[in-house]
C-alpha cells in the first residue's frame, strides 16, 4: 500500500491506483471531464491537472499512478493558471448559449467555468460553427457546438453498452460525434442503453429529444426511487416539478407528471447506469388510473367495496388469490398477514415481456419484468398456477391476469391500478396505487432490498393495497359478518 | 468481399501476425492504406469486407479514414496534382500556381478533369517549405514550381501515351 500526499497530506493508496482516484476516495477535489468512473482514461480534456513538488510542469492526474511517497499538489498557483487557460481552450468554440441550453444547472462545464475561469473568452477569432440539432438517435440530439470531445459517449458505447455506435469523425476543430454511415447510422436506435450518454456528457451537447426545452432543472426535485421494469430493480430518481414551482396554468398534471428519470448510482445493482426502459418509467405508469371502487361495475365508497369484500371472503371456503410481483415487501407482508392462512396464493407475472423488448443481457436487463418476483415466491411458494374444483373466490391483485381463464361463475375481487375492461367484470373492484405514490422496497433477483420513496401523492379516490389487505384481515372462515 | 481485399488478404494475415492480440483495431490504418494504393481510393465495400474480417466495427474505420485528409474515399484521375497552400509556398507563388493549374485543366480545386486524367487538390504543408512552392505529382515531389515548370509537367502527361503515368 504506497503512501502518497496530496498538498502535504498523506493518504494510503492501492497499487493500481491513479492520483485521481486516490483523490476521490477521499474528498479531495480534483476537477474533471473526460474521465469516468466507469470508463477507461482517454486524458484528453487536461483538466485534471496536478503538480508533482517540484517539479515546473502539470500532469493529468487522471492518467499518473500512485507511487511510494508522491507528493501532488492539486491547486498551486501553476495549477490554477494551467486550468484556467484549459478553460479558456475549451470554450474556445463552445457557444455559451447556456440560456437556451437544457443541461444549464447541472453542466460540469458551466460549474467549471465559474470555478476556474469566470472570464469572457480572449480569443478574438470567429468560433468555428458546427450542427446545432443532430437527430442521432430517436432519443438523442446532438448538439454539436456544445460539445467538448471528451469521448465519453464513444467510450460508453464501446465499453459498456457494446453498440460501438458512435466516434469521433474528422480532426481538430472540425471534430463530430458521428455515427458511422450505412447501416451503422441506427445502432444507436437499438443500444438498449443509449440515454445514459446524455448522462454522462458533462455539458449540453447530448440531449434527451422528448425533453427538449421542456423543463429547467432548477424547477425540478429528484426523489430516490426503484424501476419496477424487471427484476433488476434498479435504483432511480424520479423528477417532478417542485411543489413550489406548481404551475397554476395550463394542465395540472404537468404538476404530477414524472419529467424524467435518471440513474441513482447503487453498485450492488446498476451502478450508474439503467436502460432505456427505466427512462421511460411515465409509459408505465401514467397509463389512465382507475380512480373509484367498483361494485359490479358501479362506482361505490370505498367502504361499501371492502364491506362487500369481507362478506365474499367470510362465506368462501376456499378462497384462491393471484399475487402481484409488482407489490412492495411491505404490501406482500400485509397480504400474508392479513390473508395468507385464508387463501391458496400463487403468485402472478403482471409484466411479461413486451413485443421487441430486450428480453435479457449480461449488463442489467433482466428476463423477469417484474420488480419484486423474488420477495414474492419467497413468501408464497413457486407454484404453477392451478384452480381445484372447489375453488369459491378468487382474489387477483396488479396486473397480467387473463380473467376468461379463472373459474366460470367464481366471484372476483380484484385490485388494479390501471383502467381497464376487467375492472367492471369483478365482483368487488379496488382502484390502488402505484409504487411511486408510496413508501417501501423491492427485493431485486439477486436479494439486494431498494427502498423506494413517495414521489406524489395518491390521486383522489385511489387506495393503498396494503390498506385494504389489512381491512380484509380476521375474516373468519365460512361466517358471513 | 471486395476483390482488393481479397488479393491483400494473404499479406494482411501476415501483418496480423506482428500485432498482439486484441489488437485488431491497430490494423485498421496499414490495410487502409494497402488498398488505398492499389485502388486509389477506398471503396465502401473495403470497409465492409475489412469489418468482416476483422471484427472491428465500422465506425473505427470511419474514423480513421475521417481523421487522415489523405484517404480518399470516391475515385480520382489517374494523375493527382497536390499544391501546397501553407505559409512558405503561399510567400512564393503558390495561390497563382494553384489557380492556374485550376484554370488550364477547367477544374475547380478538389476536381477532375472530364476526361478522369487528373484530380488537383491542395495540401497544408507537404514539409517542403525550403524548397517552396512544391507541386507532388502522385507520389512524387516537384520543388520550387513555377507556372512553366507546371506547364510542361502538365503537357508531358496530357496523353496516356506521353509522359510518365501512362
Ligand atoms: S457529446 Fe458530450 S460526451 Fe460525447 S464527446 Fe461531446 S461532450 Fe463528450
Ligand atoms: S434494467 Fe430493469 S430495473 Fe433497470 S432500468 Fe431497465 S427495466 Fe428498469
Ligand atoms: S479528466 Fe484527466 S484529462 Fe480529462
Amino acid at each position: 500500500m504506497p503512501q502518497i500526499f496530496l498538498d502535504g497530506q498523506a493518504f494510503e493508496a492501492r497499487t493500481e491506483q491513479t492520483v485521481l482516484q486516490v483523490a476521490l476516495e477521499h474528498g479531495v477535489f480534483i476537477p474533471r471531464l473526460c474521465w469516468h468512473p466507469k470508463l477507461s482514461v482517454a486524458g484528453n480534456c487536461r483538466i485534471c491537472v496536478v503538480q508533482v513538488e517540484g517539479r515546473s510542469w502539470v500532469e493529468i492526474a487522471c492518467n499518473m499512478p500512485v507511487s511510494e511517497g508522491l507528493r501532488v499538489l492539486t491547486d498551486s498557483p501553476l495549477v490554477r493558471e494551467h486550468r484556467k487557460a484549459t478553460m479558456q481552450f475549451i470554450t474556445l468554440n463552445h457557444p455559451v448559449d447556456c440560456g437556451i441550453c437544457d443541461k444549464a444547472g447541472e453542466c460540469t462545464l458551466q460549474d467549471y467555468h465559474v470555478a476556474f475561469n469566470g472570464e469572457a473568452s480572449i480569443s478574438r477569432e470567429p468560433k468555428v460553427q458546427a450542427t446545432k440539432f443532430h437527430r442521432l438517435s430517436e432519443r438523442i440530439t446532438l448538439d454539436n457546438e456544445r460539445c467538448i470531445l471528451c469521448t465519453r459517449c464513444v467510450r460508453f458505447t464501446r465499453e459498456v453498452s457494446k453498440s460501438n455506435a458512435l466516434g469521433v469523425k474528422n480532426r481538430g476543430d472540425h471534430s463530430l460525434i458521428r455515427p458511422a454511415e450505412g447501416d451503422d447510422v441506427r445502432l444507436l436506435d437499438d443500444d438498449a442503453y443509449s440515454e445514459n450518454i446524455v448522462d454522462i456528457c458533462p455539458v449540453g451537447a447530448l440531449l434527451s429529444t422528448r425533453l427538449l426545452y421542456k423543463e429547467r432543472v432548477w424547477y425540478l426535485q429528484a426523489t430516490p426511487s426503484v424501476c419496477p421494469g424487471c427484476a433488476r430493480g434498479c435504483a432511480i430518481d424520479v423528477w417532478h416539478r417542485k411543489p413550489e414551482w406548481k404551475l397554476r396554468t395550463l394542465d395540472a398534471r404537468h404538476n404530477t407528471a414524472i419529467v424524467r428519470v435518471t440513474p441513482r448510482d447503487n453498485p450492488a445493482v446498476n451502478g450508474p447506469w439503467i436502460c432505456n426502459k427505466g427512462r421511460d418509467l411515465a409509459l408505465l405508469l401514467e397509463r389512465p388510473r382507475a380512480d373509484a371502487a367498483l361494485r359490479k361495475g358501479r362506482a361505490v365508497a370505498l367502504d361499501e367495496a371492502l364491506a362487500a369484500a369481507r362478506e365474499l371472503i367470510g362465506r368462501a371456503r376456499h378462497p384462491v388469490a393471484l399475487v402481484s410481483s409488482w407489490g412492495s415487501d411491505e404490501e406482500l407482508a400485509a397480504l400474508d398477514d392479513a390473508l395468507g392462512d385464508r387463501f391458496t396464493c400463487f403468485v402472478k407475472d403482471d409484466h411479461l415481456p413486451a413485443d421487441g423488448e430486450v428480453v435479457e443481457d449480461d449488463l442489467l436487463i433482466r428476463a423477469d419484468k417484474n420488480p419484486n418476483g423474488r420477495t414474492a415466491r419467497a413468501r408464497f411458494g413457486h407454484q404453477a398456477l392451478q384452480f381445484a374444483p372447489d375453488t369459491d373466490l378468487v382474489l387477483v391483485w396488479g396486473e397480467g391476469c387473463d380473467f376468461g381463464r379463472l373459474p366460470r361463475g367464481v366471484p372476483v375481487i380484484f385490485l388494479n391500478a390501471f383502467l381497464a375492461a376487467e375492472n367492471g367484470h369483478a365482483e368487488v373492484f379496488f382502484p390502488t396505487s402505484v409504487h411511486t405514490e408510496r413508501d417501501g422496497h423491492f427485493t431485486n433477483a439477486d436479494g439486494v432490498r431498494s427502498a423506494f420513496s413517495r414521489c406524489v401523492d395518491r390521486p383522489t379516490g385511489v387506495v393503498d393495497a396494503e390498506r385494504v389487505f389489512r381491512a380484509l384481515a380476521s375474516v373468519p372462515a365460512g361466517v358471513a359478518p | 468481399m471486395s476483390s482488393i481485399v481479397a488479393s491483400l488478404m494473404p499479406e494482411f494475415e501476415r501483418l496480423r501476425q506482428r500485432f498482439p492480440e486484441g489488437f485488431d483495431s491497430s490494423m485498421t490504418l496499414p490495410c487502409l492504406r494497402r488498398i488505398q494504393e492499389l485502388r486509389g481510393h477506398v471503396a465502401d465495400e473495403d470497409i465492409s469486407a475489412l469489418v468482416q474480417w476483422l471484427g472491428v466495427p465500422r465506425i473505427q474505420f470511419e474514423e480513421v479514414l475521417s481523421y487522415y485528409t489523405q484517404f480518399r474515399r470516391r475515385p480520382v484521375g489517374q494523375v493527382r496534382l497536390e499544391i501546397c497552400r501553407n505559409v512558405s509556398c503561399s510567400l512564393r507563388g503558390a495561390e497563382r500556381l494553384i489557380g492556374h493549374v485550376c484554370q488550364r485543366l477547367g477544374v475547380a480545386e478538389g476536381g477532375t478533369t472530364s476526361d478522369g486524367r487528373f484530380t488537383v487538390t491542395t495540401a497544408e504543408c507537404l514539409g517542403s517549405c525550403g524548397t517552396a512552392p512544391v507541386m507532388v505529382v502522385d507520389d512524387e515531389y516537384h520543388e520550387n514550381m513555377d507556372i512553366e515548370k507546371a506547364d510542361r509537367l502538365i503537357d508531358a502527361m496530357s496523353h496516356a501515351d506521353g509522359g510518365r503515368g501512362g
